[in-house]
């Protein structure tokens, strides 16, 4: 492959995905210069290993895999797993808030009010290890398997790990909803922040 | 024919099912238990709106165009040809 061949190849199929990296790496290291060093540092290196990507493949899965290994070797260290290791308990949990939120008139919630900015906020109080795990999976529809590549771990843990953090995000828009009355308990009311 | 599942084993994996990360035999399975049992239908939809309004929320902030020109800037000093 000449080197105008590749550069074609890298501006056709790498570049195009900077936004979704620069998110990735937003998403991180939840500050913004940092985040910008890291997709620099992301693309260095995904140009110079350019030949161990095969063209046509997922490119994105491939800068979010070099993405993230240069993210946890910037921090020396990798953060421990803290999930239950029981991705179907906390299915259950899930169905639960579902359960709970059905019975205090929030069953409609996520059909009838614009949440938006408090599902961005709920995402982003999310501890690391689960916030990774949605992010790749429900932000950037990544399949279980893609996102366990990604973050080098088990597709056992990234199902613990994101069935975790879908329940957080549910408890913590529960509250929201509560705290902001966007429903009145029983279901007579009011969404105020109506869609 | 196998046995209708029971209400526990649709709701254990209904973010497998979610998912679509299932096998279709499975997918089927739990297919015809909501068709029939309007419970676990009813937490289906909730939990499928709850993914729905996470997809949606994605930020769609625009990146600087100050990061897009320091990448390309590092891509050049490396030795990168933009021809496009």
């Amino acid at each position: 492959m000449t080197a105008l061949t590749r550069d074609a190849q890298f501006a056709s199929e790498a570049l195009p995905r900077l936004e979704d990296v620069a998110r990735f790496a937003r998403s991180l290291t939840r500050d913004e210069s940092d985040a910008d060093d890291l997709v620099q540092e992301t693309y260095l290196r995904a140009y110079r290993s350019w030949s161990s990507y095969e063209p046509g493949t997922d490119c994105r899965r491939w800068l979010f895999t070099i993405c993230r290994n240069v993210f946890l070797r910037s921090r020396e260290r990798e953060q421990r797993v803290v999930a239950r290791e029981n991705p179907e308990l906390e299915t259950l949990a899930a169905v639960a808030v579902a359960v709970a939120a059905d019975r205090s008139g929030y069953g409609d919630l996520f059909t009838t009010v614009d949440l938006a900015p408090a599902i961005h906020r709920a995402l982003a109080d999310l501890p690391e290890p689960f916030r990774h795990a949605v992010e790749l999976v429900d932000v950037n529809d990544l399949t279980y398997d893609a996102a366990a590549e990604v973050l080098g771990v088990p597709i056992g843990t990234i199902r613990s790990r994101l069935f975790r953090g879908r329940r957080l995000m549910q408890e913590s828009l529960m509250d929201h909803a509560r705290d902001a009355g966007l429903t009145t308990a029983g279901g007579d009311g009011l969404l105020g922040e109506q869609r | 024919m196998p046995p209708m599942l029971d209400c526990e084993a649709v709701m254990r994996q209904l973010w497998d099912f979610l998912d679509e990360e299932l096998t279709p035999a499975r997918m089927g399975a739990i297919r015809e238990h909501l068709s029939l049992c309007e419970p676990c239908q009813s937490h289906t939809d909730f939990e499928r709106a709850f993914l729905t309004a996470l997809s949606e929320a994605r930020s769609s902030e625009p990146i600087p165009s100050a990061l897009k020109d320091r990448v390309m800037e590092a891509l050049r000093r490396e030795g990168f040809v933009d021809v496009s």
